[in-house]
C-alpha cells in the first residue's frame, strides 16, 4: 500500500496568483494513497525542503509529489531532499503546475482544475515508481587526439600538462598541420613556425604523449570512459630509430625535384624519399608509396638510389603497416580544414593560368622558407608582378558552393597585402576585391585600418571573371563604392577559396558515429554552451573541424576541448544516471527498429541462448526515450517512464 | 598594371591625388584612403538635401583617384562648408577639406566654373566683400542702409591693384 505526500508550491505568486493553491491542496487529499498533502510559499527554499522530509518521516511515506516548477528547473533540487529522508529520489514526481499551468493561463478557476488534474496524473504515476539505483563504470584516464595541427598540439599539451597519457594520432608524416604552412600570422605578424615550432618540439619530447604520425583511426569500440582504438600506421620504408634526416637519400633520388611538394601547395618540388619541411616532428624521411620507382615499378636502378645512399641503412621496403591497439577514456577530433578547390568556380581562371593561385600557394611564396625563398615571382614565366589582385570569398557566402563565411580570408589577405608591400615596394599595384571586410578579432580592425594607409585599392564586389590575355589577367569588376565598372589588368591574381573539413573527416565521423552538419564540419551539441561536444558522450571536437576559424579561436577550442575531455578523465569513475532504457529480452523479436533510431548508438543486436536480441549499452544510453516509442512489441521500456508508469497517468487524465 | 573605368575609360590619376594627399597632410587631416564608406557624411550633408552632394562618393572616388570627373562637375560647388562632415566622421576622414582642395584645383586647371562664383570672386577682387553693401527696403516701404541701423562705415580698398595683387597672391599660396 503506497503512502504519498503532496506539496504544493505557491513559488511566491507565480503560482498563487492563478491557481487556489488552498483548494489544490485539501483536494490532493482526498487521492487514494495520499496519505499527506501541504502548500507552502516556497518549496525549494531550506524552510520547505525541511517541511518535506519532516513529513516523509513522520507519515512514512514511500513516495513524493511535488506540484511546482518544472522539472528542468528543480527536479535534482527535490531529488535530493528525498534522498537525504531515506527515500529513494526516484520515488519523486514532479507535477508541473507553474510552466505548464499557472504562467499561460489567465482564468483562476480553470487553472485550479487544471492544477488538480496534473496533480492526480502525478500521483497516478507515484503509485507505481520503483526504486532506482545508478550504477558507475570506470575510466581509462587517456585521450585520444586525432588531427596534430595546432588545435590537436595545443589539446595534447594542455591533456598532458595536467597529467594525463595521451596519444597523438597524424595522418601525414609531421605534425604541425596548416600552421606549419603560413608565413606569418595576423594581426601581429609572429613569425608562423617560430611560435609553433616550440610547441611541436614539446608535442615529442613531452613523457605523456604517444606521437603516432602517418597513422590513421580506422575503427573505434567502446563507449564514454573506456574506448579502445584501432590505429593503422602506414609503411614510411625508413627506420625510423636509424634515420638522422641528413638528407643524402633525398638528394639521391632518382627523382630529386620532381615531385610536386603538398607542404608547398605544389609551388615547389621535392624527392620521391622526403620530409615534408625542415622543422618537422618527427625530423624522419617518408617514402612516397605514389610515386617512388622502387614502390611504383619495382625497379629503380641496380640498386634503389637512396638505399645506396643511406650509410646508416635506414631505408627498409620490406616495412609493412602496423595496427596499434591502445586504451582511452576520451576522444578530441581536431582534423582540420582544407581549402576549397577553386577550379569548381571556373570564372576565376584557376585551370587557365598558372598566374591565378590560391592565397596558400601565396602563403608559400611569401615564406622565407618556401621554394622561392620568399621572392614573389609570377608563376608563369618568373617575372616580378607589377600588379596584384585579389579575390575574396571565392565558394564562400555563395549558394552554388558554400554559404557561409571561411572567417580567414579578409584577415589573411590583409596580411598578405602587408607582405607584398613590405616585400615588393611602394610602387606595385595591390588590389584587393571584397564582398565585406570582415575583422572582429582583438587588433584585427586596427590591422584593417593600417592596410588601408599603405595604398591598397579596395574594389567592393565581385568579379564575374578573370581572363588571361596574353602573359597579363584581365579582371571585370563592379565597385559598389564609386558605382563604376572597372577593367583591371594584373599580372597575379590570388583567388582566397572557401574552407571546407578536412577530406578525412567523412571517414572520421563513420568511424567515431559522430555527426557532421550539412556543411560537412563536425556538429557541436550546441552552438553557444557546448561548441567542444559532440552528441556522443566522450567525443569532442576543436579547431576547423567544427566550423572555419583562426589560429587565436582554434587555440582557445583546442584548450576547452582538453578541459572538456578532463572532466571525464579526472574521474576515477562515471556515474550513470538510471533514466535509461532497457530492453526485455524475453519479449524482443531482434527487428532491431531501435538500433537504427537510437541517436546515440547506444543499442546493438546481440544473439545468445535467448536469440537475436535488443542490448542497451548503459554508458551511451541518454534516456531520450525514441526507441521506447519505436518498439512495436513494447519490449524496450524507460526507467522512470515505464508504460505501467505513464499508461494510469493517462488514465486518470482522460 | 591598370585600372580603366570602362564607361569613361578613364584611368586613375595617381599623381593628382597624391597632391590633394600632400595637402591634406598638410593640414594635419587623415588620408581618404581610411574610408570605409560608411556614408555617415552623406547622411548628415545640408547639401545633399537639397543639391544632391554625396560626401561619400567624393572621397570613394578620390581613392580611385577619379579626380577630373570631380572636377568637372558643379557639384562640388555645392558645398555648404559646415564641416559637419568632417566633425562627425568615424575615421577623422575631412571630406569637406576634400571638396575644397577639388575647388581649387579645378580653378588654378582654369575650369568653368558656376556663374555665381564667378561675381563673387570678383566682387572680392575688386571691394574685399563677397557682395557690396546693400541699401534694402522694408516691409513699410522704408529704406534702410547701415548708417538707419546705426552700424559704422565699411572701408574698402584704398589701392585697388595693389589689394588685387595680395588677393592672389593669398588664393595662390592656398591653392
Amino acid at each position: 500500500m503506497a503512502r504519498i505526500g503532496v506539496f504544493v508550491c505557491q513559488c511566491g505568486v507565480n503560482i498563487s496568483a492563478t491557481v487556489n493553491v488552498e483548494e489544490v491542496r485539501d483536494y490532493a487529499k482526498t487521492l487514494d494513497d495520499v496519505t499527506v498533502s501541504k502548500e507552502y510559499k516556497y518549496m525549494c527554499s531550506d524552510r520547505g525542503a525541511q517541511l518535506i522530509k519532516d513529513a516523509i518521516k513522520k507519515h512514512k511515506l514511500t513516495g513524493v509529489v511535488i506540484a511546482s516548477c518544472s522539472p528542468r528547473m528543480h527536479e535534482q533540487t527535490f531529488r535530493r531532499v528525498v534522498e537525504d529522508s531515506g527515500l529513494n529520489p526516484y520515488t519523486m514526481e514532479i507535477a508541473n503546475i507553474r510552466e505548464q499551468c499557472s504562467w499561460v493561463h489567465d482564468d483562476p478557476k480553470k487553472a485550479t482544475e487544471k492544477a488538480k488534474t496534473l496533480i492526480k496524473a502525478a500521483v497516478a504515476k507515484a503509485r507505481w515508481l520503483e526504486p532506482l539505483q545508478s550504477s558507475s563504470i570506470a575510466v581509462t584516464p587517456n585521450a585520444l587526439v586525432i588531427g596534430g595541427g595546432i588545435a590537436g598540439i595545443q589539446a595534447s599539451l594542455d591533456l598532458a600538462d595536467s597529467g594525463y597519457h595521451v596519444i597523438l594520432v597524424e595522418r601525414t608524416p609531421s605534425i604541425g598541420g596548416r600552421m606549419a604552412q603560413l608565413d606569418k600570422t595576423y594581426p601581429t605578424l609572429d613569425c608562423s613556425s617560430c611560435i609553433l615550432t616550440p610547441k611541436m618540439m614539446d608535442v615529442a619530447n613531452h613523457p605523456n604523449i604517444e606521437l603516432l604520425t602517418y597513422a590513421e583511426v580506422h575503427e573505434i569500440s567502446g563507449s564514454i570512459g573506456n574506448y579502445t582504438i584501432n590505429i593503422t600506421q602506414h609503411p614510411r620504408y625508413v627506420d625510423m630509430d636509424k634515420c638522422t634526416a641528413c638528407g643524402d637519400c633525398a638528394a639521391a633520388c632518382r627523382l630529386k625535384d620532381r615531385i610536386a611538394s603538398e607542404f608547398d601547395m605544389n609551388m615547389g618540388k621535392r624527392s620521391a624519399i622526403y620530409v615534408p619541411f625542415p622543422q618537422a616532428i618527427p625530423l624522419k624521411y617518408t617514402i612516397d608509396v605514389d610515386h617512388c620507382l622502387f614502390l611504383t615499378r619495382g625497379k629503380c636502378g641496380d640498386v634503389p638510389a637512396c638505399q645506396s645512399a643511406c650509410v646508416r641503412k635506414a631505408i627498409d621496403f620490406s616495412q609493412k603497416s602496423v595496427t596499434h591497439e591502445r586504451h582511452v577514456g576520451a576522444i578530441i577530433v581536431t582534423t582540420g580544414y582544407d581549402l576549397t578547390d577553386p577550379a569548381a568556380l571556373y570564372e576565376y581562371g584557376y585551370l587557365k593560368s598558372a598566374d591565378v593561385i590560391t592565397s596558400l600557394e601565396l602563403e608559400r611564396l611569401i615564406s622565407s622558407s618556401g621554394p622561392t625563398r620568399g621572392e614573389i615571382f609570377k608563376p608563369s614565366n618568373g617575372d616580378k608582378p607589377k600588379s596584384i589582385t585579389f579575390i575574396l570569398c571565392v565558394g564562400s557566402r555563395d549558394q552554388t558552393a558554400h554559404e557561409y563565411c571561411c572567417r580567414i580570408g579578409c584577415m589573411s589577405s590583409l596580411k598578405h597585402v602587408f607582405l607584398l608591400r613590405e616585400k615588393l615596394g611602394d610602387e606595385v599595384e595591390i588590389n584587393l576585391c571584397y564582398t565585406d571586410i570582415r575583422s572582429f578579432g582583438k587588433g584585427y580592425e586596427e590591422f584593417y585600418r593600417k592596410i588601408r594607409g599603405i595604398n591598397t585599392n579596395f574594389f567592393r564586389g565581385r568579379p564575374s571573371e578573370v581572363r588571361p590575355i596574353n602573359d597579363q589577367l584581365s579582371i571585370d569588376i563592379f565597385d559598389t563604392t564609386t558605382n563604376k565598372l572597372f577593367e583591371i589588368t594584373s599580372d597575379l591574381v590570388v583567388l582566397v577559396p572557401a574552407l571546407e573539413p578536412s577530406i578525412t573527416s567523412e571517414g572520421i565521423a563513420r568511424v567515431l558515429r559522430i555527426s557532421q552538419s550539412p556543411d560537412g564540419f563536425f556538429l557541436e551539441a550546441h552552438p553557444k554552451l557546448r561548441p567542444m561536444d559532440t552528441f556522443t558522450s566522450g567525443i569532442y571536437i576543436a579547431g576547423c573541424a567544427q566550423g572555419p576559424k583562426d589560429i587565436t579561436d582554434t587555440v582557445s577550442q583546442a584548450s576547452g576541448a582538453a578541459a572538456r575531455a578532463m572532466t571525464i578523465l579526472s574521474k576515477k569513475e562515471l556515474e550513470i544516471e538510471p533514466l535509461i532504457a532497457q530492453s526485455n529480452e524475453d519479449l524482443c523479436s531482434g527487428c532491431g527498429i531501435c538500433v537504427s533510431i537510437c541517436p546515440y548508438s547506444a543499442i546493438e543486436l546481440i544473439e545468445d541462448k535467448k536469440g537475436t536480441h535488443s542490448h542497451v549499452n548503459e554508458a551511451l544510453c541518454k534516456g531520450c526515450g525514441a526507441c521506447c516509442s519505436s518498439c512495436p512489441v513494447g519490449a524496450m521500456q524507460q526507467k522512470g517512464n515505464q508504460d505501467t508508469q505513464l499508461l494510469p497517468m493517462i488514465k486518470e487524465t482522460v | 598594371m591598370s585600372i580603366i573605368d570602362l564607361t569613361s575609360m578613364a584611368k586613375p590619376q595617381e599623381d593628382i591625388k597624391r597632391e590633394i594627399n600632400q595637402r591634406l597632410l598638410k593640414l594635419k587631416e587623415e588620408l581618404p584612403d581610411y574610408c570605409y564608406q560608411c556614408a555617415k557624411c552623406t547622411a548628415g550633408c545640408e547639401a545633399h538635401k537639397l543639391l544632391e552632394l554625396e560626401p561619400h562618393k567624393i572621397v570613394a572616388l578620390l581613392k580611385r583617384g577619379l579626380i577630373d570627373e570631380m572636377t568637372n562637375s558643379d557639384v562640388i560647388w555645392t558645398c555648404m562648408s559646415c564641416f559637419k562632415c568632417w566633425e562627425r566622421c568615424p575615421q577623422k576622414v575631412a571630406p569637406v577639406e576634400i571638396l575644397f582642395a577639388l575647388k581649387n584645383l579645378s580653378v588654378a586647371s582654369g575650369k568653368q566654373i558656376p556663374g555665381q562664383y564667378t561675381s563673387i570672386l570678383q566682387s572680392v577682387l575688386t571691394i574685399g566683400l563677397i557682395q557690396d553693401i546693400q541699401t534694402i527696403t522694408s516691409k513699410e516701404g522704408k529704406t534702410i542702409d547701415r548708417t538707419a541701423l546705426s552700424l559704422p562705415q565699411l572701408s574698402k580698398p584704398l589701392e585697388p591693384m595693389k589689394f588685387q595683387a595680395v588677393i592672389a597672391q593669398l588664393a595662390m599660396e592656398k591653392i
